[in-house]
């Protein structure tokens, strides 16, 4: 069975979303040719029934929401899902040694957009979604494209205007912060940069085996913390319209010395080996003061089997830095590989997984913040969310003050792998300034290749 | 030899003997033919994956020389060989020697030393980073009870290839210890009978009687831990990833970043050429050494 | 008796217990790390996420529980995996037996250095760089989504082995008998077969442990060529590794039930094991 796009079906309407003020999310209009409504009656949802499809997934909430209603996709389609959740590195290597087999062996998978979005797009491994989506006997008519906020759409779409991919999650950078500790010290939530260094202070006592923060300090892993203080001096680590990597600024120095500042001076020993998970088991043990790290890691924080600390997260935004404030995020998409052989079938699951119920889901879960505005603004959904109302406060707070946490290029690892060592080294005592410097040397020729 | 077999044998049958190997070679050759030419092939190119593939020659190779983390990691490589080599030697010969004593539950003690050699290596350093964990893991604890003050472990520069390479010996004394096990148990007892008759002490015995006869044992197990420790992955992976920074970043390691985190496989082919010759020099410099041991 | 007879009886008395107290406590020594990392893996598994994450570290665990293991069976497709390592290892363990100790004992009489440096290529070479070619190969052939590719990968691992062990055993052994079959009018089949194969057993019994043990263990070949339904058991573990937090429990329960079979096989052979490798030196001669 074969798609042919029926151009004489296609309702040529533009439609202007407007600003879903309500969420606080920015939502930017959004100008699509949409199948609506009024073709209703020509999609059908059992339409593939009896194929079977292969999903490769990273390993997180997404993915845990995703496969907990597979069977349902199953009974809504007919359709049959084989799926897997793989951790982030290897999924990430995976997925990219089978794209350059020239046969992957999915037929969706979930991308990082913040690492590879210019790779997946530069080598154009997807298929382009805005066909699909126009083409209204394989989209739902209630899918309500126009529900997609603006955010998640810049981050869905490449430079040369191919939507790859359809938005399923943005991911805020905020501080968690243990409520009783600061409580018992009388600190408040810190509004500033030199704010967020006295609370440390104030909180680490080394000789009780407290202390005041707590970051990533693995290599690779680290460089969001670092970009979100650089993002405070209103820098990005590289200017998109020049490809000029930025990171010997002032402010991206700044940054690589209040990361030095804070960890060496404030978190426990050892933080050079923590990734998100050694860092997020270290808070929920209750001696930790503030947990920098994406909005997503929460659930487990408030789960009793799992953390000592339920009922005393507190949840905060950013504080100001000196230039600006702004909250790193990153994001996943879903998509379809060109060489699959089910596209039609794939795109029924992408949809499905970003529709508004799959939203809804992902959002009460506390796993995610999906990329749609209703989401935010439905009543019944927000009353369901696990989590303390505090948290979707913050959660909204931050997407409104979003900004990109890595830079668009295509060598994302590499650049992640260069500047983490850098500023692993620095924790180790290394001067930041030298070390930004040698990172910066090392890793301008590879930028300069890979955007040529 | 009696001397129609010395006749026999020197008409050459030497000769005839290839074709029971043929097979081997031939299963050999078809793994490994393709992806040596390949990695050849590609060293010569600059290949990122997801970009077009460009014909540099030697540039690769010279870029390596030049590459200080290159040079960094083969420094890493060789301290980190050099430790997990003479450490598992050292307590494989000594634990050889006392399995090679008769004493109760030998059987069962056996069975339990080998044990870490057995173990899979991805699972144990799973626990072992559990064990390392600065704050919560249980070697730190017992550090502290007997006041000694808690260590880094992994999480720093200067004590993470010693801990990588204590997981290490933990896993290959066993193989080590059996290696020079199988040379004790053929060693004959005459020569320390008549040594004892002469009144020599242990010390004597093992100096001038043992160790001889197990050295080409003993050069064996070297010669086996070097090429494995050479190209150790899956613990350094598991418990540092190369780090912190690249503090543990072997040559492996580093081969590995480049080709399946970087995609450039370009680049990643002429590591694993020059990867290559170090351990085929250093295994030659071994194997002569064997030759000269060589007993009987 | 005498004096000092008694108290030199006394101090040979002594001496003795004493050594053999200082080589008991070697005993201890050499044996405790091994036993007691194993034991602290079968602790965490059996323990709940608070008791894990408890410092000081809790030993007993109060109570014990199962969760973990059946968390491990429910998350992921253990018996699956369990079943590719099984045909996996033992499928490239018999291959190289067949074609392994021909090529030993060959190479062996021949005194073929350069082809034994060859076959031995396979080992030294770092196994990563196999990986990308060799897929490639396996998508051109069309073999990726079944075993194939991890099952010739590992023949790389487990050939080399064998024939590196039978070449130094068979150099080892005595050649009289088989002149003495050649004599009598065997083909050098036959005096392969009916004369050295028999004797070979210890060498044999050595390289099939070895091998099983280096192939079960192997992680980054089932991890890279592996798909979902085709991976191996250690590439699974690392996969286990939860979102939610680093799960200690499930991660030492994955990590155990992954060795499991081969400690038991161990436990059961150790005596095999050991007079294998022991009466590969030389016997008299």
């Amino acid at each position: 069975m074969t798609m042919t796009t029926r151009k004489e079906n296609r309702r040529g309407l533009s439609r202007r979303a407007a600003l879903r003020a309500g969420a606080g999310l920015l939502a930017a209009p959004a100008i699509m040719k949409v199948a609506t409504a009024q073709t209703s009656g020509a999609f059908n949802w059992r339409r593939f029934a009896g194929q079977s499809i292969e999903v490769s997934l990273t390993l997180g909430p997404r993915a845990n929401v995703l496969r907990a209603h597979e069977k349902e996709f199953t009974e809504l389609t007919g359709i049959k899902v084989g799926s897997e959740a793989v951790p982030e590195q290897q999924h990430r290597q995976q997925v990219v040694i089978q794209f350059n087999s020239g046969n992957p062996q999915f037929d969706v998978l979930t991308v990082s957009l913040h690492v590879q979005k210019r790779l997946v797009g530069k080598a154009k491994w997807l298929h382009d979604m805005k066909p699909l989506l126009a083409d209204s006997q394989l989209t739902a008519p209630d899918y309500d494209f126009p529900d997609f906020t603006g955010g998640g759409l810049r981050w869905a779409t490449q430079g040369d205007g191919r939507m790859d991919t359809l938005p399923l999650n943005i991911d805020p950078w905020m501080i968690y912060y243990n409520k009783e500790l600061f409580a018992a010290r009388g600190l408040a939530f810190p509004k500033t940069f030199e704010e967020i260094v006295m609370a440390a202070e104030k909180l680490t006592d080394k000789a009780s085996g407290q202390f005041g923060w707590v970051s990533r300090g693995l290599k690779n892993a680290n460089v969001p913390v670092w970009t979100s203080f650089m993002l405070g001096y209103d820098v990005d680590p590289v200017n998109t319209k020049t490809i000029q990597l930025q990171t010997m600024t002032d402010g991206a120095i700044a940054a690589a010395e209040y990361y030095k500042k804070l960890n060496r001076e404030f978190a426990p020993p050892g933080t050079v080996g923590f990734n998100w998970n050694e860092a997020q088991t270290s808070f929920s043990q209750g001696k930790i003061g503030m947990w920098i790290d994406g909005i997503g890691f929460a659930p487990p924080l408030e789960d009793p089997t799992k953390s000592r600390i339920v009922g005393k997260v507190g949840y905060g935004v950013m504080p100001q830095g000196p230039k600006a404030r702004h909250s790193a995020t990153f994001a996943d998409g879903i998509g379809i590989p060109v060489a699959s052989k089910k596209r039609e079938a794939a795109y029924l699951y992408c949809q499905w997984a970003t529709s508004k119920l799959m939203c809804n889901r992902l959002l009460q879960s506390g796993g995610g913040s999906p990329c749609r505005a209703s989401s935010y603004t439905n009543p019944e959904v927000v009353a369901g969310i696990k989590l303390p109302r505090e948290w979707l406060q913050c959660l909204q707070d931050s997407a409104a003050i979003g900004r990109q946490g890595l830079p668009e290029i295509v060598p994302v690892t590499e650049f992640r792998d260069v500047f983490g060592v850098g500023l692993t080294n620095t924790l180790g005592g290394a001067d930041a300034r030298a070390e930004m410097q040698k990172a910066t040397e090392a890793f301008t020729p590879v930028l300069a290749k890979s955007e040529a | 030899m009696t001397a129609p077999i010395a006749a026999a044998a020197a008409r050459g049958y030497g000769r005839n003997y290839l074709p029971f190997a043929y097979p081997a070679l031939a299963i050999t050759a078809m793994v490994i033919v393709f992806p040596w030419l390949f990695t050849l092939f590609m060293s010569a190119h600059e290949w990122k994956i997801g970009s077009p593939r460009e014909f540099v020659g030697f540039a690769n190779y010279v870029k390596l020389a030049g590459d200080p983390r290159f040079l960094e990691s083969i420094g890493h490589t060789l301290w980190f060989t050099l430790l997990s080599v003479v450490l598992p030697i050292a307590f494989g010969t000594g634990a050889a020697l006392v399995f090679n004593e008769r004493f109760p539950l030998r059987g069962f003690c056996r069975a339990v030393f080998i044990l870490p050699m057995m173990a899979t290596p991805v699972a144990v350093a799973l626990v072992w980073k559990m064990m390392f964990h600065p704050q919560l893991g249980v070697l730190n604890y017992i550090l502290t009870s007997v006041g000694l003050p808690p260590s880094l472990w992994h999480t720093s520069i200067d004590t993470v290839i010693p801990t990588l390479v204590m997981v290490e010996v933990w896993h290959w004394t066993p193989l080590v210890m059996l290696i020079v096990l199988g040379g004790l148990a053929a060693a004959p007892t005459e020569p320390y009978e008549s040594a004892r008759l002469d009144g020599a002490n242990a010390w004597q015995m093992f100096r001038y009687i043992t160790l001889p006869l197990i050295m080409p044992f003993v050069v064996l197990a070297v010669v086996i831990r070097t090429i494995d420790a050479l190209k150790a992955f899956d613990t350094i992976f598991v418990i540092s990833e190369g780090g912190p920074g690249t503090a543990s970043e072997t040559i492996n390691i580093y081969l590995y970043l480049q080709a399946f985190a970087f995609y450039n496989i370009g680049y990643a082919s002429a590591i694993v050429v020059v990867f290559f010759v170090l351990i085929i020099v250093l295994a030659m410099v071994l194997l002569w050494l064997r030759q000269k041991s060589k007993w009987s | 008796m005498s004096a000092p007879a008694r108290t030199s009886e006394l101090s040979w008395l002594a001496r003795r217990v004493a050594s053999k107290l200082a080589f008991g406590f070697a005993v201890f020594v050499i044996v405790s790390p091994a036993i007691l990392v194993m034991l602290w893996m079968l602790s965490l598994s059996l323990k709940n996420e608070v008791d894990n994450m408890a410092y000081p570290p809790v030993f007993i665990p109060s109570p014990p529980t199962l969760a973990n293991f059946e968390a491990v069976f429910e998350n992921s497709n253990l018996m699956r995996y369990l079943v590719n390592s099984l045909l996996v290892t033992g499928g490239a363990t018999l291959v190289a037996i067949l074609v392994g100790v021909p090529a030993g004992y060959g190479i062996a009489k021949a005194s073929a250095h350069r082809t034994a440096i060859c076959i031995l290529i396979a080992r030294i070479t770092p196994a990563l760089s196999y990986l990308i070619p060799l897929y490639m190969m396996f998508q051109m052939l069309g073999l990726t989504g079944s075993l194939w590719p991890i099952f010739i990968t590992h023949l790389v691992i487990t050939i080399p082995i064998f024939v590196y062990v039978m070449i130094g055993f068979f150099e080892s052994l005595p050649p009289d008998l088989e002149e003495a079959a050649l004599i009598d009018g065997c083909t050098l089949w036959q005096a392969f077969r009916h004369v050295a194969l028999p004797l070979a057993r210890p060498g044999i019994v050595v390289a099939m442990i070895l091998s099983i043990i280096f192939s079960w263990n192997n992680f980054v070949f089932g991890a890279v060529l592996g798909g979902r339904q085709t991976r191996t058991l250690p590439a699974a573990v690392y996969n286990m590794l939860t979102f939610e937090q680093v799960a200690w429990g499930p991660l030492a329960a994955a990590a155990l039930l992954v060795t499991a079979p081969v400690l038991v096989l161990t436990l059961f052979i150790q005596k095999e094991i050991v007079g294998g490798l022991t009466a590969g030196g030389v016997k008299g001669g």
